[in-house]
């Protein structure tokens, strides 16, 4: 194990969203524009963080009987403290937050990341474990909130893309439009991984 | 078993941390959201009397109980009140305008916690447009009398959202009929 490796698995071999297909609920709501991806992937990667730190801090101290509960007390305080402060010192980007800054709770990547891997290493692995899973989690997140932005409104983080003669696919904005983008990428990804893996086979 | 006592310590330990700290975060950022929520209510007046350039408080028992609007040649032209239903998740929160006969100006939803899709389309605002579409049916309605159609008035209610609409709409109505009889003293 290396930190170099714990990091970068979280961007591309381990994503959490395409790779571990975790925390897809408040994925596909929040990725229907590309300024409510950073934002939410800011705020993920910040509990994240905060999670990971102290549970691998405390790690030792925390009966294997009870660590569930434990961990969600965690999760959901540092929750609720990022929504304080958000609500507080960044009112603009709460209110348009509003609803998924809670689902973050139940976002299976915090409860996941918590229990797979800093319930089981040093703070030091587990920091650089919540950043490329939380880094990871914002780029999946602004890949797809990419296409279905411009797509769906014709705009990239609120600046016009196509000019106002383009009239965008609502679909996009929408659930449908959320799935589908992902099931492509995904099938994309796939596909990638597929033709590696018969190349080096083939060689 | 002997160790469920020490498991209780632990976890009441990590209840009292966490309690602990948000009620500081709470402290700290609670003048900064009372600000906020100050600014936009001084925004949301204007917004549904518009006409009114200055307000006076009216307060009844320690409580604001409406707001009176003047034109700027000081002429008592309407108010502008609060009115607070529980929808299907929580309280909703509406601010609305009227004019001294109760004719309801404008109204706006100050907050809600409706279903996603569903019960927030009352505060949904089309491309292209300014105002929250299913808020202008008020406008020009008399505020005493508004009643959703299934409870026999003009109210067209949200589609799936009955719970919504008739919350929002009944508590206008009552807090109209309770201010007109605190005026009428």
């Amino acid at each position: 194990m290396n930190l170099g490796q714990e990091f970068i698995k979280g961007i591309y071999k381990e994503n959490p969203v395409f790779r571990l297909m975790l925390g897809l609920c408040p994925v596909l709501a929040v990725s229907s524009t590309v300024e409510n991806a950073l934002y939410m992937g800011a705020a993920v990667i910040f509990v994240l963080f905060c999670s990971n730190l102290l549970v691998s801090l405390i790690r030792s101290l925390i009966p294997a009987k009870i660590r569930i509960p434990v961990f969600i007390i965690i999760i959901a305080t540092f929750v609720t403290i990022i929504d304080l402060l958000m609500h507080g010192f960044a009112p603009d980007q709460h209110k348009s937050l509003g609803l998924f800054i809670p689902l973050i709770v139940v976002n299976c990547i915090i409860l996941g990341r918590a229990e797979a891997f800093a319930s089981r290493n040093n703070p030091l692995y587990s920091i650089v474990d919540a950043l490329g899973m939380g880094i990871g989690f914002t780029l999946s997140l602004t890949i797809i909130a990419t296409f279905r932005e411009i797509l769906g409104k014709g705009t990239w983080k609120g600046l016009s893309v196509f000019g106002s003669g383009f009239k965008p696919a609502a679909l996009m904005i929408l659930a449908p439009g959320a799935f589908i983008t992902i099931g492509l990428i995904i099938g994309f990804l796939n596909w990638l991984d597929h033709k590696k893996s018969s190349q080096t086979a083939n060689t | 078993m002997r160790d469920i006592p020490r498991f209780a310590a632990i976890l009441m330990l990590v209840a009292a941390l966490a309690a602990g700290s948000l009620a500081w975060v709470n402290e700290i950022t609670k003048p900064l959201i009372n600000e906020q929520e100050k600014g936009e209510l001084e925004i949301a007046k204007h917004e549904v009397l518009p006409n009114a350039k200055t307000f006076n408080e009216v307060k009844s028992e320690g409580e604001i109980l409406l707001y009176q609007g003047f034109s700027d040649n000081g002429k008592l032209i309407g108010y502008v009140f609060q009115a607070e239903g529980d929808g299907y998740a929580g309280t909703i929160k509406t601010i609305v305008g009227i004019d001294t006969l109760f004719i309801i100006q404008a109204i706006k939803i100050l907050s809600q916690q409706e279903t996603p899709g569903l019960g927030t389309q009352c505060e949904e605002i089309r491309s292209g447009e300014e105002t929250p579409w299913w808020c202008r049916q008020f406008s020009g309605k008399n505020a005493k009398n508004i009643q959703v159609i299934k409870d026999g008035g003009q109210i067209e209610a949200i589609t799936g959202a009955t719970i919504t609409s008739r919350a929002i709409t009944n508590a206008i109505a009552e807090k109209a009929v309770l201010l007109q009889n605190f005026l009428k003293q």
